[in-house]
């Protein structure tokens, strides 16, 4: 009958779960996640802080280890050009002390300088653009299209 | 009854009262801390908080005229022993026998170092290998501390060393060159301040302030380490030649000033040096601008020129020479007892003539009073030349305002003798007699390049006007007659190139006299019309006796034309010469 489609007496159908309550819970998992996140990023910050300053410390011990590198290889190449060792090398190699030498006057010019590879020699000169005419900016304004 | 009623009164306001009071000054404290002492607490927080460490900057380097490196820095570290923590054998035995691998040393004698010591830490190692610190620091050795540091090499061993000086442990420059730039070398130290943790170590992302270190200059001096070289080689072998003392060899461009070697015998010598030792010490001052001698012959050019740039005589002037000149009743000799006759100016350089060199002074001092002695001034005698090492004397110039004087010493201060002078002296004003007449300062440092790389030229300095050009140039041929004239055969003549100079023989001033000993010297230049460079050749105390003309002469003659050679200046005469 018709009670076949009612429901039970003195009770009420529930309302059907609306959108906004949906919504809530979203927002209550988003909050919870923001105070996660918040909680955790302290922990995060530390650690990466921690890290990052040992990486710190190592970068500057390979700066300043880097720097004494440098120091000692100029030391190095200052030994290796010292008079002394030049002096040696040279007799090891089987040079001889120059003799005195000869300067001779001719009244002939010096030959024409070297040829220099194109990349030694100064660039050319840019050459210059003539300047536009007064009017040419003037046709740039009118709406002709590009 | 009333006993029973003030029992509990007392005992509520007695403790009420001292909690009261307690409360109160409990409070007052407070204020106390926190207002009053503020600062002070919180200054003390912000120190116990921060650490700080000195970053010490490179010492500039030190380079010859050409670039040559002479003196440099290398990174190097200072090995410390923490002595509390190596009392406990525990950590002792352990930390020693690795350290004493990587030192080179002995295990146990490091035990018994630290054993011994007093204090927190001790040094066992200074001015370390730095890849052998790093080898330490990588072994973590408990009690061990590394400090960086820096040790002073010099590439060319002992070249040049009485010029350049050295430095201490704490890198502070104490002689020479680096004494007297000290400040340019050193740079700025760099400084650090954090905040650092429990352990001491710094805490990341704290607060830090930092001042980089400004690294030193480095110095270009004058110097031409292959004329140094040179040099010194030329002066050891004079020295032994001639069993002399000591000795110098100073060259100079006679035109800007600049020294291009200046040799020193003894020599200081880095490998040797015990600054233990008080004899020393004394190596430590350069003795070409340190001591003064009597120049003797040498300062008949000074003489000369006076005379001629005041008009008093010419080249040619002509007097008698009887072999004793008599000065207020003091006969003078010359130096080899000879008379010469009658000579020329010219002829008075060239002997070398005493009674000359009076006439001279007496003629100047007749034609213009007290002008020979404004013309010593004017060659800078009696004073400084301002050149860039420490410790120059002035110079002694005997003046009718000392107590002591007599009118002779002026006549003697003519051939070189009542006069103190110190070889830089000399050589200052031999370039100013023959340069155009510039007295010129002397100095050693050519240029600065700072830590970017941009470079300071030092200019040279002109400080007075000696003598005219025309002068100048007359005094420059006498001279070249002196070592070239006509007939004259004079050990000072280089082969290949026109010079000239003047030899100086003067006995050693002691108290009341004059000592047996002698110092020879000789000063001589080349090319005779456009001088590239002047040498003074000076030995103190020879034992064979030779005069400057047979001992320093030869020595300048040989290094003249070999110094010539190597500064590409063309041979103006010899075998070698073509005609245009």
């Amino acid at each position: 009958m018709a009670a076949i489609n009612h429901p039970l007496g003195g009770q009420r159908r529930g309302l059907p779960l609306p959108g906004g309550l949906g919504s809530a819970n979203w927002w209550l998992i988003g909050a919870l996640l923001v105070a996660s996140a918040a909680a955790m990023l302290p922990v995060i910050q530390n650690s990466s802080a921690t890290s990052e300053g040992f990486d710190l410390q190592a970068y500057q011990a390979r700066e300043a280890a880097l720097r004494s590198d440098i120091s000692l290889l100029e030391a190095d190449v200052a030994r290796l050009t010292s008079l002394k060792r030049i002096e040696r090398r040279a007799l090891e190699i089987g040079l001889v002390e120059a003799s005195d030498p000869i300067f001779v006057t001719v009244n002939e010019p010096g030959p024409a300088p070297a040829k220099l590879p194109a990349e030694y020699l100064p660039r050319p000169e840019p050459a210059r653009d003539e300047p536009d005419a007064w009017w040419k900016p003037l046709v740039n304004w009118l709406p002709l299209g590009s | 009854m009333s006993h029973s009623k003030s029992r509990p009164t007392r005992r509520v306001w007695l403790p009420a009262a001292f909690l009261g009071l307690f409360g109160v000054v409990l409070c007052a404290r407070l204020v106390q801390l926190q207002v009053f002492e503020h600062e002070r607490y919180a200054t003390e927080a912000r120190e116990g908080l921060a650490g700080t460490e000195t970053i010490y900057a490179r010492r500039g380097a030190i380079l010859d005229r050409n670039g040559g490196v002479l003196a440099t820095s290398v990174a190097t570290w200072d090995v410390y022993i923490n002595v509390r923590l190596w009392k406990q054998d525990e950590f002792a035995y352990e930390a020693s026998e690795a350290l004493a691998t990587v030192l080179d040393t002995d295990a146990a004698s490091l035990r018994a170092l630290v054993r011994d010591a007093e204090g927190v830490e001790i040094p066992v190692a200074r001015d370390l290998n730095f890849e052998a610190g790093l080898a330490i620091l990588d072994l973590r050795l408990r009690g061990v501390n590394l400090l960086a540091n820096t040790d002073r090499i010099h590439p060319e061993g002992d070249l040049a060393a009485a010029v350049l000086g050295l430095t201490g442990l704490d890198n502070t420059g104490l002689a020479g060159i680096e004494s007297r730039y000290n400040e340019v070398l050193q740079g700025e130290p760099g400084r650090v301040i954090y905040e650092r943790d429990t352990t001491g170590d710094p805490i990341p992302y704290g607060q830090y302030v930092a001042t980089e270190p400004r690294p030193g200059d480095d110095l270009v001096l004058t110097i031409d380490r292959y004329l140094q070289r040179m040099a010194e080689e030329r002066l050891a072998l004079a020295i032994e030649e001639h069993r002399a003392k000591s000795g110098s060899i100073t060259v100079m461009d006679p035109n800007t000033g600049e020294i291009l070697a200046l040799a020193t015998w003894p020599p200081l010598q880095y490998s040797t040096l015990n600054l233990d030792n008080p004899d020393a010490v004394s190596l430590l001052r350069n003795p070409a601008v340190t001591d003064m001698y009597e120049p003797g012959s040498v300062m008949k050019v000074i003489t000369a020129a006076a005379a001629i740039d005041g008009g008093a005589v010419s080249p040619g002037t002509t007097y008698y020479d009887s072999g004793i000149a008599d000065v207020y009743g003091i006969p003078i000799k010359n130096w080899d007892d000879r008379s010469y006759g009658t000579q020329s100016m010219t002829g008075v350089l060239q002997h070398s003539i005493n009674t000359g060199a009076i006439f001279m002074m007496q003629a100047l001092e007749n034609h213009d009073p007290g002008a020979f002695q404004e013309y010593l001034d004017a060659f800078g005698f009696g004073g400084p030349t301002g050149i860039d090492l420490e410790g120059e004397a002035g110079g002694i110039v005997r003046r009718p305002t000392d107590t002591d004087w007599s009118p002779v010493d002026l006549a003697t201060q003519a051939f070189g003798q009542s006069i103190s002078v110190t070889p830089i002296q000399m050589i200052t004003a031999i370039a100013a007699s023959i340069n155009g007449g510039n007295l010129v300062q002397p100095h050693l440092v050519k240029a600065r390049i700072t830590p970017d790389g941009v470079r300071r030229d030092v200019a040279p300095r002109i400080v007075g006007r000696a003598i005219s050009a025309e002068t100048s140039a007359t005094i420059r041929h006498m001279l070249n007659e002196v070592v070239a004239g006509e007939g004259v055969y004079h050990p000072g003549n280089p082969r290949l190139y026109s010079a000239g100079g003047k030899s100086g023989t003067a006995n050693v001033p002691v108290t009341n006299g004059y000592d047996d000993t002698q110092i020879a010297s000789f000063v001589g230049f080349a090319p005779v019309e456009a001088p590239e460079i002047l040498i003074l050749v000076k030995l103190d105390e020879n034992a064979d006796g030779l005069t400057g003309t047979a001992a320093a002469a030869p020595v300048f003659a040989a290094f003249a034309d070999d110094a010539l050679r190597y500064m590409n200046i063309r041979p103006d005469k010899g075998s070698y010469v073509s005609q245009p």
